[in-house]
């Protein structure tokens, strides 16, 4: 399971079903990435699929194939969207039913028992603050220094100075150099007199 | 609010409908050369007019709308000179419009914020600048030319340096930097002041990007396919 987003597909033939239900979960508040799966012949998990939401309809006849397949993905967490008349058999085949008539609330528990309901709040919290040897990586940086040349000094592998690279990048959202001097001006971790 | 799906450009949609829907249209049209005095005319009444092959014009129009470039199946040399015209046009956009009035704000924050920081800034856009300038010239006098060329003569040697590859990677790195600034402006920067004019600098930084996302489409995904399929057939 990923920890930045739900993945979810749904097998839906009706597009104003889809389209509701996509309007319905991007307003969740959880983060999710949604992708449309057209029938579960052939089905192949893509992008990590945490969830698959599937009308009952797709699987009608087909049950053998659907039982084979969660075997394959039993750590694909099955939901049953309901809106017509299905054997209590058929039903019994999915981890989770929604229906139709369910208000907004009640999908939400479904999906949101795999992630955190706020998780942009969370990540960016503990995203932004830059660690203590990444500001070091980020003050040799600055000042001109290679990878290699930063690794020698502070004694690690350039490997290790580039994982914090990439990390200062991902947390201040700058890749370039000179946008990072400008960075560690605005937060003191640098000074003018320092640069020249 | 959601955000909803623009119309997908036809033969027969009305240009006017089109750019109330989405006013960036409007810098198809200037790219183009076409007027914006519009009408009631269709796309295909304007690409007549102008003489452009409307599925170019549609496949473009198509991009700035949102929508992932399709395939142009029946395309000639005209076409690719279209293409490229249109090209040269919008980098005329960058360097005479977009860029310096980015520039000139970024100058202005400067002027009203006498700091380190916007110093450093200043210097980050100008050398900026500098480095798209100098990817757009090149475009302008090594590529085009290449890829006209290409179109009127057998070339037998072809000692151009020139690959899709570089080009894709100078436009990651205009993009990436442009990022970067706004990033700066929307996160990092220590300014307490002038609202109005960091809003305009800031529109302005959407502005270009959504222009220049477009472009690095136009050029990665219709043209740079179109000119490796030439230089096959001459191959051959």
């Amino acid at each position: 399971m990923n920890n930045d987003f739900i993945s979810i597909g749904i097998a839906e033939p009706s597009d104003i079903i889809y389209d509701g239900l996509s309007n319905i979960l991007h307003k969740s508040g959880i983060n999710v990435r949604l992708f449309k799966i057209d029938s579960i012949d052939g089905f192949d998990e893509k992008m990590n699929t945490d969830v698959v939401i599937i009308n009952p309809v797709l699987i009608l006849n087909k049950t053998k194939e659907f039982k084979k397949i969660r075997k394959v993905f039993h750590n694909i967490h099955w939901v049953g969207l309901v809106y017509s008349l299905f054997s209590n058999d058929t039903l019994s085949l999915f981890d989770d039913i929604i229906s139709i008539n369910d208000p907004c609330e009640a999908i939400y528990k479904v999906i949101g028992k795999f992630g955190d309901e706020h998780p942009d709040e969370k990540v960016s919290k503990q995203q932004e603050q830059l660690s203590e040897r990444e500001t070091d990586v980020l003050v040799q940086l600055v000042s001109g220094l290679s990878n290699k040349e930063i690794a020698d000094k502070l004694n690690i592998s350039t490997h290790t100075v580039i994982s914090h690279r990439k990390n200062i990048s991902l947390k201040t959202g700058i890749k370039s150099q000179s946008g990072l001097t400008i960075y560690a001006l605005t937060k003191n971790i640098i000074s003018l007199d320092k640069l020249a | 609010m959601d955000q909803v799906q623009k119309t997908f450009i036809k033969l027969h949609s009305k240009m006017f409908d089109l750019i109330i829907e989405n006013h960036s249209l409007l810098l198809l049209l200037e790219h183009f050369e076409i007027d914006f005095t519009v009408n009631n005319k269709t796309v295909e009444e304007i690409c007549k007019e102008n003489n452009i092959n409307p599925e170019i014009f549609i496949a473009i129009g198509n991009i700035y709308n949102g929508y992932n470039p399709s395939k142009i199946t029946n395309i000639n040399n005209d076409d690719i000179h279209c293409i490229l015209k249109m090209l040269k046009n919008t980098h005329q956009y960058y360097k005479q419009d977009k860029y310096p009035e980015i520039q000139e704000y970024v100058r202005e924050l400067y002027e009203n914020n006498n700091s380190a920081e916007i110093v450093l800034v200043e210097k980050f856009f100008n050398e900026y600048f500098t480095e798209v300038i100098e990817h757009l010239d090149y475009e302008d006098d090594i590529a085009f030319p290449y890829f006209s060329q290409l179109l009127e003569i057998d070339m037998q040697n072809k000692n151009i340096d020139f690959s899709a590859y570089t080009y894709k990677e100078h436009h990651t790195d205009i993009e990436s930097k442009l990022a970067d600034l706004k990033n700066l402006l929307l996160k990092h920067l220590n300014l307490k002041n002038d609202l109005s004019l960091r809003r305009k600098l800031i529109f302005s930084l959407f502005e270009l990007e959504f222009d220049l996302n477009v472009h690095s489409l136009i050029e990665e995904k219709l043209l740079i396919p179109m000119i490796q399929k030439i230089e096959k057939r001459k191959h051959e």
